[in-house]
């Protein structure tokens, strides 16, 4: 499975846009999540390895950014493996391994949308990476839905 | 061959700590000794034991002296950082508290974080206000120092190194942020702290060897016991130490500023204990696993000093990351470093076979009986169980005609909807009945609210006051742990109670 962010402006919000290219190449995409209102809205989503190129494709001959976000941060000089984030992670993107030293995969983590990790920290090592898209940006006045 | 009756002294340690004789284990690595060799073995291979721990320490601090202005100053309230400090002494002694929160940056600088940037030798900011007397006119400075600058820093620790602590769980709707960091809702996870089978304490829970004058390892730095700590209970295993050091000679690594989201800032503080084996019975001390040391699973979505407990666990489960509450399988973690723990030990064990770090004997031992008393209170204050009265209720295929003429008969103007068993399903006030009326509505259903904010018997009522108000709402149905309705409390039961 592969991540990808899926950006829509003001004008593709309103068109069922991520529908249409999902039923068309019938792909079981799991939607992460999703940050929609009327002035745009981001969907994160993991695309099966093999249909990845066909659904990015997709997307953007219908005029829609599509990135492989970088969604999360994390300052390794700060971290001294606490474990206050782990159990809070969702997706269990977060683990200790043997040595107990936190890992982070940041392949399954989700990201801005999620965040739950960020303020547990207790020395603030943990930023989530806003994606910040030009006319299409997404601000932090966008509501939750 | 049995080592009955035989034992060794200290100075025979020191003596062979010298010459770069001695036999140092970690705990970790104590451990694995005894249950491959036994405990003869073990005591008769083992000079030293060095454990380890590294946690959020809220009682945790450091005495200043920043020198004499010219002319001087006579400090009455000052700052470092924009973190008030306090100034217990005489004109320039100060103490930085490890929660003490910068005014400007409320929860994520603190004292911790000033006692942090002074060890890694950042500058500071300094400010101070004065009265001004005869022999100190100053009524104000403003300066800059690094802890070169300044005369004596000594962290001054006054309950550090906790035997074991709970682990924490909300079993509310809403997420709360408590010095047990953030707990999700439902039980969806658990937070715990303390090294377990490292933390010295659990080595030696006699107080055979830590006692006052033991030189431990304090925040990177050479330390000593000055004390038992507050709120030492030996006896429940929630042992605490008071200790001091030179904080001159500590590493910004052992001691880290925390924030803890909505609650406030701490210090981390690396501490360890070297635990002579003096005889066989601490070599079998010193072998004490995870599975055998226990903590109370607790509920701190009750806000209350006896808090309800769900079983207990041990740090054997706590440490593998699950673990199962009222059959429901939780994920838990640390809050303090297992990591750093072990690097603590590992750290003091380098010192003493380097022949760097000698032992000391206590000069008199801590108590090992004491009782932590709750705190004497002249005033009662109210819980909702004070105030709360029977609901008036009605369950789900009751039609809204007959719950209107209930809220009339019985003057209400909530009603709380239940299952057949007196769950709660939800609540209907008598706006929802009129808005009902005026949009031709007549199925309860439609109607009725699922997502009601509840109060708990034994919270204080101002709390559930508090919820009140911040959900814009005038009534919280009371329930149990199992949702089951026990009554209803109204913001009229509380106006009735603060106007009499």
């Amino acid at each position: 499975m592969k991540r990808i962010l899926i950006r829509f402006n003001e004008k593709q919000v309103s068109e069922p846009i991520a529908t249409e290219v999902l039923i068309e190449h019938k792909v079981p995409a799991a939607i992460l999540s999703a940050h929609i209102n009327s002035k745009g809205g981001e969907i994160i989503a993991e695309i099966p390895d093999e249909s990845l190129d066909k659904i990015v494709e997709a997307f953007r001959k219908r005029g829609v950014l599509v990135t492989v976000p970088k969604l999360i941060d994390v300052d390794s000089e700060k971290c001294f493996s606490c474990g206050a984030c782990v159990a809070l992670c969702p997706v269990e993107a977060i683990s200790i391994d043997n040595d107990y030293t936190v890992q982070f995969d940041k392949e399954k983590c989700v990201g801005s949308t999620c965040s739950i990790c960020v303020d547990a920290c207790p020395v603030r090592a943990i930023k989530s990476i806003k994606p910040n898209g030009g006319n299409h940006a997404l601000n932090s006045k966008v509501k939750k839905i | 061959m049995s080592n009955q009756g035989r034992t060794r002294t200290i100075e025979e340690i020191n003596q062979k700590i010298r010459s770069g004789d001695v036999q140092v284990l970690t705990a970790e690595e104590m451990k694995k000794l005894v249950e491959s060799s036994g405990v003869e073995v073990a005591f008769k291979e083992v000079d030293v034991v060095t454990t380890g721990t590294f946690g959020a320490m809220c009682s945790s601090g450091a005495i200043i002296n920043i020198g004499h202005s010219d002319p001087p100053i006579k400090i009455d309230q000052a700052w470092i950082n924009g973190v008030e400090v306090c100034h217990p002494g005489a004109a320039v002694d100060l103490f930085i508290g490890a929660t003490n929160m910068c005014k400007k940056q409320p929860y994520e600088y603190g004292g911790g974080h000033v006692i942090h940037d002074l060890v890694a030798g950042k500058e500071v900011e300094f400010r101070a206000m004065a009265n001004g007397t005869d022999c100190y006119p100053r009524t104000s400075i403003k300066t800059t120092f690094t802890k070169d600058d300044i005369n004596q820093f000594q962290l001054l620790n006054f309950r550090n190194c906790y035997q074991r602590y709970n682990c924490a769980v909300n079993s509310s709707d809403e997420i709360i942020y408590t010095y047990m960091n953030k707990l999700l809702p439902h039980l969806r996870n658990a937070t715990f702290s303390g090294a377990g089978e490292l933390n010295p304490l659990m080595n030696d829970p006699d107080y055979e060897t830590i006692g006052i004058g033991t030189r431990i390892f304090l925040g990177g730095g050479p330390g000593y016991i000055i004390g038992e700590g507050t709120q030492h209970s030996p006896q429940n295993l929630d042992g605490t130490l008071m200790v001091k050091g030179d904080a001159k000679k500590m590493s910004p690594e052992f001691l880290r500023g925390a924030s803890f989201t909505k609650y406030g800032t701490s210090l981390y503080v690396g501490l360890g204990i070297p635990i002579p084996i003096l005889n066989e019975g601490l070599a079998k001390k010193t072998a004490i696993r995870d599975r055998d040391i226990f903590t109370n699973i607790v509920d701190y979505s009750v806000p209350r000093r006896d808090r309800p407990k769900f079983g207990k666990v041990s740090y054997e489960e706590l440490k593998s990351g699950l673990i199962t509450i009222k059959g429901k399988k939780v994920r838990v973690s640390s809050l303090s470093s297992i990591k750093m723990a072990k690097k603590v030990s590992q750290t003091l064990k380098s010192w003493i076979a380097e022949g760097l770090f000698t032992l000391t004997s206590p000069v008199e031992r801590l108590p090992t009986t004491a009782t932590f008393k709750p705190m004497r209170q002249t005033e009662e204050i109210p819980f909702v169980v004070s105030v709360m009265h029977p609901a008036v209720t009605c369950t789900e295929d009751e039609e809204i005609r007959a719950i209107a003429e209930r809220i009339v008969t019985k003057s209400v103007n909530h009603i709380v909807v239940i299952d057949e068993v007196g769950k709660l399903l939800g609540i209907v006030t008598s706006w929802d009945i009129t808005r009902a009326m005026a949009e031709g509505k007549t199925a309860l259903s439609d109607i009725e609210s699922h997502n009601v904010i509840t109060a708990k018997p034994d919270e204080p009522l101002e709390i559930a006051s508090k919820r009140m108000a911040q959900h814009n709402i005038s009534a919280l149905p009371v329930i149990d742990i199992e949702k089951k309705v026990l009554g209803i409390v109204t913001s009229e039961d509380v106006s009735r109670l603060l106007g009499r």
